[in-house]
């Protein structure tokens, strides 16, 4: 991640919430509408984040992961109905504060271990029957639509649907909560904080770390990786069913923290959404996350525009991280480029 | 072994369109036979690009189809077919007519055209199209038909009374409003009649109003998410009430207003019994009554009493349920009071009928 890009992004994210505060000004107060920009833009970035940060894992391995958007739905509604059948069988109709902790648990849980399962399925795919990666991605996207429709239409449409448990709790973060005016800003859920952390843990774990060393190797080179010991193979399986896991997260984000219920094609494109934003982050986390918080912001400023009354179409807003992403790709602002084994199938013998 | 594995990833594809396609029921799956030659009655129903279970408007309406098979004697046979994309309204529409049903009723604003067309091509069988207004215009040259009724409701009153209720409630003098995309005549109706009754009571209120109009029709009403985020950052900015209108995009709105814990108002029906979640904030609904309206034009079908033209089906707000101890007897007399003028026509809410 070169620094100008780096900073372009920040700058970006900056401006979009620079513009809610001037034209909302004349009507609420300044520090009002930052903190609620912020605030906002960090939750829609969560799942952005999460999704970018599955396509880091893969992608730093040499696994193109186009799946991550069929990865989130399943994830989705499989946590969903573990967490509603969890309550069920824990306090029946009730819904008690132990019943929603363990249903939450297990909810969360079993969405993670489904994107790790899809993960694990994409790998067997593109890594060891050397399936066109972007094919093998589709299909996943595919199934994922069509069974989660299914599947929702069979348990949720006749007779009596368990109820939900509630969401996730808001997460009181010591001193940083408890800032006056800005505190605000830190009222976030469980998997928004989580998905800072990993961001973090990431960049260590890619930069810092053996294991990332190579995954990196694999990524780039995976014939010399090869050649001293690395088994090309298993960091890719690892990596993808990491990435998949992560992708898990982003889709309990859906079900289980923003809106106790699920709706087909609820991610609504996200997960290709996150994939720009790891392209425009240039396949770092910190670059990544960036990215992610661009699209958030540019969420937060169309809502925000339409409650102030402003006349421009929220289509335009909506339409500018996606400019930004093609500005960026052009090399204007700092040249980045894919890992270069990244979609290419390794084989070990010929080549 | 590359192409068995082909194979396998084509199969699977093949198998998760046919899972895509599934979902909607027996129509599309195995289209009806050829109606039976005993005096059967039938109804079939077309939902716009949401669910049949929204827990608001096609879910109300397809209620009201369902109560006319259990009251109606001779009502035997009902179906519905979920439209999945918008191109599909006329073909919908025809499995139902080729298979000679006696009464369709097709729900929502977008399939106006469709409808008419439709009416046009099967002069036997009887339409009922909720929220489609029509008038003699160049779309619809032949207006009005014997067989088609359009059922509209006054979406503006029921939003002057929830936006009325919403304006008296608040302590912050911040009022929210969460809706679907405005292109949508009733969804415009209720957001901008929401406005004017906060209006009429306190000149000076600040009301924040949200139409998720940035994406398409098959988003803008299944979009919980984008509703609760947007509710969330209204609260941020102190709305203290939220009304939720627009599918399940209103109910992410009312979501996020229980979880922190302000008032909120449903949408369509009366949503204490739709969105359970919900109950700890909801303090009414603005309430078009589907189930109703449509059960009355099956039935005059049924009894032979049916008549081309329009139809203005009531509204109202729905109780307040558990939380009326925290409503005041004053806001409530207020409340009757412009009920019963916005229903002889005293109070006019001045909203146009579609968004200019």
């Amino acid at each position: 991640m070169s620094l100008p890009r780096f900073a372009f992004i920040l700058l970006t994210v900056g401006a979009i919430i620079a513009t809610a505060v001037v034209i909302g000004g004349a009507q609420l107060p300044a520090a009002l509408i930052l903190v609620s920009m912020i605030r906002t833009t960090l939750q829609v970035a969560t799942p952005l984040t999460l999704g970018a940060l599955s396509g880091v894992y893969c992608e730093r391995a040499g696994v193109v992961n186009i799946a991550i958007e069929g990865m989130m739905l399943l994830s989705a509604f499989f946590g969903f109905v573990a967490s509603i059948y969890t309550n069920q069988a824990i306090a029946g109709t009730e819904i008690t504060p132990t019943s929603t902790a363990l249903s939450l648990i297990v909810g969360v849980t079993v969405a993670i271990l489904i994107g790790g399962l899809s993960g694990a399925f994409h790998a067997a795919l593109s890594v060891t029957f050397r399936v066109n990666q972007i094919i093998s991605g589709t299909v996943i996207n595919i199934l994922a639509i069509g069974l989660t429709g299914y599947l929702n239409r069979q348990l949720f449409f006749q007779g009596q649907v368990p109820h939900a448990p509630g969401v996730l709790p808001t997460i009181h973060i010591p001193v940083l909560a408890d800032l006056p005016v800005f505190g605000k800003i830190f009222e976030q859920q469980l998997i928004a904080i989580t998905a800072i952390v990993l961001v973090v843990l990431t960049h260590f774990v890619l930069f810092h770390t053996p294991w990332g060393l190579r995954t990196r190797a694999v990524g780039e080179h995976p014939r010399a990786a090869d050649t001293v010991g690395i088994n090309v193979f298993k960091m890719r399986y690892a990596n993808t069913i990491i990435g998949g896991m992560i992708a898990g997260l982003a889709g309990a984000y859906f079900t289980l923290e923003s809106v106790p219920s699920f709706e087909p094609l609820m991610t609504n494109g996200r997960g290709f959404i996150s994939l720009a934003a790891m392209i425009f982050g240039g396949w770092t986390p910190f670059g990544a996350w960036a990215a992610s918080l661009v699209f958030g912001a540019a969420q937060a400023l169309q809502i925000n525009a339409q409650g102030f009354g402003i006349p421009v179409p929220s289509q335009f807003v909506g339409m500018l991280p996606y400019i930004l992403t093609m500005i960026a790709l052009t090399g204007i602002v700092g040249k980045t480029s894919a890992p270069a084994a990244d979609g290419i199938a390794y084989e070990k013998t010929g080549g | 072994m590359r192409k068995l594995f082909m194979l396998v990833a084509l199969l699977l594809v093949v198998a998760g369109v046919a899972c895509t396609a599934a979902p909607t029921p027996a129509p599309t799956a195995a289209p009806p036979t050829k109606a039976p030659a005993a005096p059967a009655f039938r109804v079939g129903l077309v939902t716009d690009v949401g669910k049949i279970d929204d827990k608001s408007f096609n879910q109300s309406t397809w209620e009201g189809v369902q109560k006319a098979s259990k009251e109606i004697p001779g009502v035997t046979e009902i179906k519905y077919i979920e439209t999945t994309d918008p191109k599909d309204y006329d073909k919908n529409i025809a499995q139902f007519a080729d298979a000679k049903y006696d009464v369709i009723v097709t729900v929502g604003f977008a399939l106006t055209d469709a409808t008419y067309a439709a009416a046009k091509k099967y002069p036997s069988t009887k339409f009922v199209g909720i929220d489609q207004f029509l008038s003699k215009d160049k779309d619809h040259p032949d207006w009005p038909l014997s067989n088609l009724v359009g059922v509209t409701f006054d979406e503006d009153k029921a939003g002057y009374l929830a936006g009325a209720l919403a304006a008296q409630l608040s302590k912050t003098g911040t009022i929210g409003a969460v809706l679907g995309t405005d292109v949508v005549p009733p969804v415009w109706r209720f957001g901008e009649g929401y406005r004017a009754g906060a209006k009429a009571i306190n000149p000076n209120i600040n009301i924040v109003v949200v139409y998720h109009s940035d994406v398409g029709f098959d988003k803008t009403f299944t979009d919980p998410e984008w509703g609760k985020t947007t509710a969330l950052s209204q609260i941020d900015k102190k709305a203290d009430v939220v009304f939720g209108a627009g599918g399940k995009t209103g109910n992410g709105a009312l979501l996020g207003a229980a979880e922190k814990k302000v008032f909120c108002i449903g949408v369509d029906t009366d949503q204490y019994l739709t969105v359970p979640e919900a109950k700890g904030c909801l303090v009414s609904s603005a309430m078009k009554l589907l189930t109703p309206s449509t059960f009355n034009m099956i039935k005059a079908a049924k009894d032979g009493a049916f008549k081309g033209g329009l139809y203005t089906g009531p509204v109202g707000l729905a109780p307040y349920h558990d939380l009326d101890a925290q409503v005041p007897a004053a806001v409530k007399t207020k409340i009757q009071e412009l009920d019963k003028g916005l229903q002889d026509g005293t109070i006019k809410t001045n909203v146009a009928p579609a968004k200019p």
